[in-house]
């Protein structure tokens, strides 16, 4: 496998991890963990950046025509992306949401 | 036959990294079946299909540790693929993962 579709696969391994890591951070966050759920978002971040640059390859590149496969293949990639992208800024506002409630449970106590 | 199952978000682009792996086993000739599903399905392929070992892919390493708790239970290996070989789609490398969890068992 060479070319485009190494080049998607590359994209979906990013951008999936970076994903995973937002929720981790999320998870994390849910325990009071915030150091780790920083650390987690800071792993994803860098991940979505190298994402966002195979993508930009990708769109330099063209689309190779006619090709189905690799036009599905194209499409999954592009979905990873967009959900990473999403879930970075759900895992931003959960996290805070997670610290305020921390914060106020230590009041109360 | 060991069934060696990988599950990632929609089991779309992990299906390819299989068929890799399953090429790499065919040259080999060893007694292995390399499949791919969607995470969400793992617990209905368990009770149909009783895999030999579960890998699952990168975008879902946050299930990760849930799931080896589950099924380590039923003795069952689990695995995470590395994010540098999936996206190089490295058969190889993979299988060889899946070889030493079966291997080493639990």
């Amino acid at each position: 496998m060479e070319g485009l579709e190494l080049l998607c696969f590359k994209l979906i391994s990013a951008a999936g991890t970076a994903r995973s890591c937002n929720i981790e951070a999320i998870q994390e966050a849910k325990k009071g963990e915030f150091e780790k759920a920083e650390q987690l978002m800071k792993e994803g971040e860098g991940l979505f950046l190298n994402a966002h640059e195979i993508h930009n390859t990708i769109l330099a590149q063209g689309t190779n025509g006619g090709n189905t496969d690799g036009s599905i293949l194209v499409m999954h990639a592009e979905d990873q992306l967009m959900s990473a992208e999403m879930f970075q800024i759900i895992a931003k506002e959960f996290i805070d949401t997670c610290r305020r409630m921390s914060e106020l449970e230590r009041k109360v106590n | 036959m060991k069934k060696v199952y990988l599950f990632c978000s929609a089991g779309m682009s992990t299906s390819l990294l299989a068929s890799n792996m399953q090429k790499v086993a065919n040259d080999h000739n060893l007694p292995i079946e390399v499949k791919a599903f969607s995470l969400p399905n793992l617990q209905d392929i368990y009770e149909k299909e009783h895999p030999d070992c579960i890998l699952l892919g990168p975008q879902v390493r946050f299930a990760y540790e849930e799931t080896k708790k589950t099924y380590n239970k039923l003795n069952i290996p689990v695995g995470l693929i590395d994010a540098s070989d999936y996206g190089s789609i490295n058969g190889e490398r993979v299988l060889k993962l899946a070889i030493k969890l079966m291997k080493q068992g639990l």
